[in-house]
């Protein structure tokens, strides 16, 4: 583990260093790539507009993510526990899933304004449908002879639900959220660049269209560091909460 | 005959669908500018079929040529980090880190390395695919029972042998699993990439009728990218059932 911890430091330094060292050495033009140690002396001299913007972007993003999370959660508990609703929704929400993420960005934007509902809405979508996903295969996952065990001991569904299936299905809940981490950023910065007033995304369109490619790093650096945060947030209580694993 | 039925239900299913659409349009009173009827989606497609037509192979080209790109670096990627452990020592937290970047934040960047192009595109999908693909191939081949190596080896097989023949295939239901995956993440990578700027397309066709608010053609546009991105995840996903015939996990 320390080993490969070290290497890990490693393979970073050497990453770090010859980045900066190539940028430097054959003076690359900051559009092709600038050096690290510029993009962050970048990101510090406008510290101030790329806090307020990565709060804003955070702000979608978390309230996208909880929502999402709970709609994903809820609605699989739902449909296990009603069968027949299942199989009438499934190929429904399969169809809704099929199409990107990102071709409804448009449609949302005209729908709920450019403010940060339409952001809230589509995070909400794309973590929700990750989270659904998983924690009905986590649901489905549990051995037909321990609810059959239960049973026997006259266990109703609620209880074979919250002793048992909610249990088993913990693990993979946590892993869908733990990947939509990631996603919701990534789906909130994208629909800011399609149209918004505030936030990193839109920042990022602002720095594109004015040839401001370092602009356009630090961005990128300040987004990235909330996105490893979130991640290992989650990761952190995930490793917490599901104790056994 | 099954393959006949799954037509049937699929038909059926479609029919129930384009029912409940209209229905609610017509029990409900939605504006237009909400949900437009399917005949003026249909009205609009029509307008301009070469237009769609044009924009679903574009966005399918640089879908496919990202994703097979992605899809082989991934695959060798896997076998190089699973062969060289101080390579993957040294290189997967990097690339753990590279993927909680919002990718999609450098299509910009891209789109000014490699200009205007349709490789621009295909980059940005490769750059989606290939993580995926690297991390659940090392993992399909670290799951590999060491006894079934070692017999193998017992028996004379070369390493090359062992990988082609034992541990490749072995691993193939984890690369499918990933495969998928890219499938979906590919193809949004291609039509995000669009946005940057370019002149045929999905992305460019959903940027369109955004601007315009031409909320007939946005549909139109969506239900695109709906059949693309259905019918590339379900050819992926054919290509699970017949090569890894043994039953895949998941």
């Amino acid at each position: 583990m320390n080993r490969a911890a070290a290497r890990g430091v490693l393979g970073a330094v050497i990453f770090l260093g010859l980045w900066e060292t190539l940028a430097r050495g054959l003076s690359l033009p900051s559009y092709t790539l600038p050096a690290i140690s510029e993009i962050i002396a970048a990101a510090w001299s406008s510290r101030v507009v790329l806090l307020k913007a990565a709060q804003y972007t955070a702000a979608e993003a978390f309230a996208g993510y909880a929502i999402g999370s709970a709609i994903g959660v809820g609605l699989a508990v739902l449909l296990s526990l009603v069968p027949p609703a299942r199989s009438a929704l499934m190929p429904a929400l399969m169809a809704i899933n099929s199409v990107p993420v990102a071709a409804y960005s448009p449609l949302v934007l005209l729908w709920f304004g450019i403010g940060m509902a339409s952001k809230i809405v589509l995070v909400a979508m794309a973590v929700g449908f990750t989270v659904f996903l998983s924690a009905l295969a986590g649901l489905d996952r549990v051995d037909r002879r321990s609810v059959d065990l239960m049973k026997s001991f006259g266990a109703g569904p609620l209880a074979i639900l919250w002793r048992l299936r909610l249990p088993a299905a913990l693990p993979l809940i946590a892993a869908g959220m733990r990947v939509s981490t990631v996603r919701s950023l990534i789906v909130a910065i994208v629909t800011e660049m399609l149209g918004a007033h505030a936030g990193l995304g839109w920042i990022i369109y602002q720095a594109v269209t004015q040839i401001d490619f370092v602009q356009v790093w630090a961005a990128i650096l300040v987004a990235s560091c909330i996105s490893l945060a979130f991640f290992g947030a989650v990761g952190a209580i995930e490793r917490r909460v599901i104790f056994w694993r | 005959m099954r393959a006949l039925a799954a037509v049937g239900r699929l038909a059926l299913g479609l029919a129930v669908a384009a029912a409940l659409w209209q229905g609610s349009i017509l029990a409900f009173g939605i504006k237009p500018h909400l949900l437009p009827s399917l005949g003026a989606i249909g009205a609009e497609f029509m307008a301009a079929p070469q237009a769609y037509w044009h924009g679903f192979l574009r966005t399918l080209a640089e879908t496919l040529i990202g994703f097979a790109a992605g899809a082989l670096v991934g695959v060798f990627n896997g076998v190089v980090f699973f062969r060289a452990p101080v390579l993957r020592d040294m290189l997967l937290p990097i690339f753990v880190v590279s993927q909680t970047i919002p990718v999609i934040a450098f299509g910009a960047l891209v789109v000014m390395w490699f200009g205007n192009t349709l490789l621009a595109k295909a980059v940005i999908a490769f750059y989606l695919t290939f993580f995926p693909v690297t991390v659940n191939t090392l993992l399909g081949l670290n799951s590999v029972d060491p006894k079934q190596v070692a017999l193998l080896k017992s028996f004379g097989a070369s390493d090359r042998q062992v990988m082609l023949r034992l541990q490749l295939p072995m691993a193939l239901p984890q690369i499918f699993v990933a495969l998928r995956l890219g499938a979906s993440l590919s193809l949004i990578g291609a039509i995000v990439g669009e946005w940057f700027g370019d002149n045929t397309g999905i992305g460019v066709l959903l940027l369109l009728a955004m601007f315009n608010e031409n909320v007939p053609a946005l549909w139109a546009a969506i239900f695109v990218a709906a059949i693309l991105g259905t019918g590339f995840y379900a050819t992926v996903a054919w290509a699970e059932r017949r090569i890894v015939f043994w039953g895949a996990e998941q």
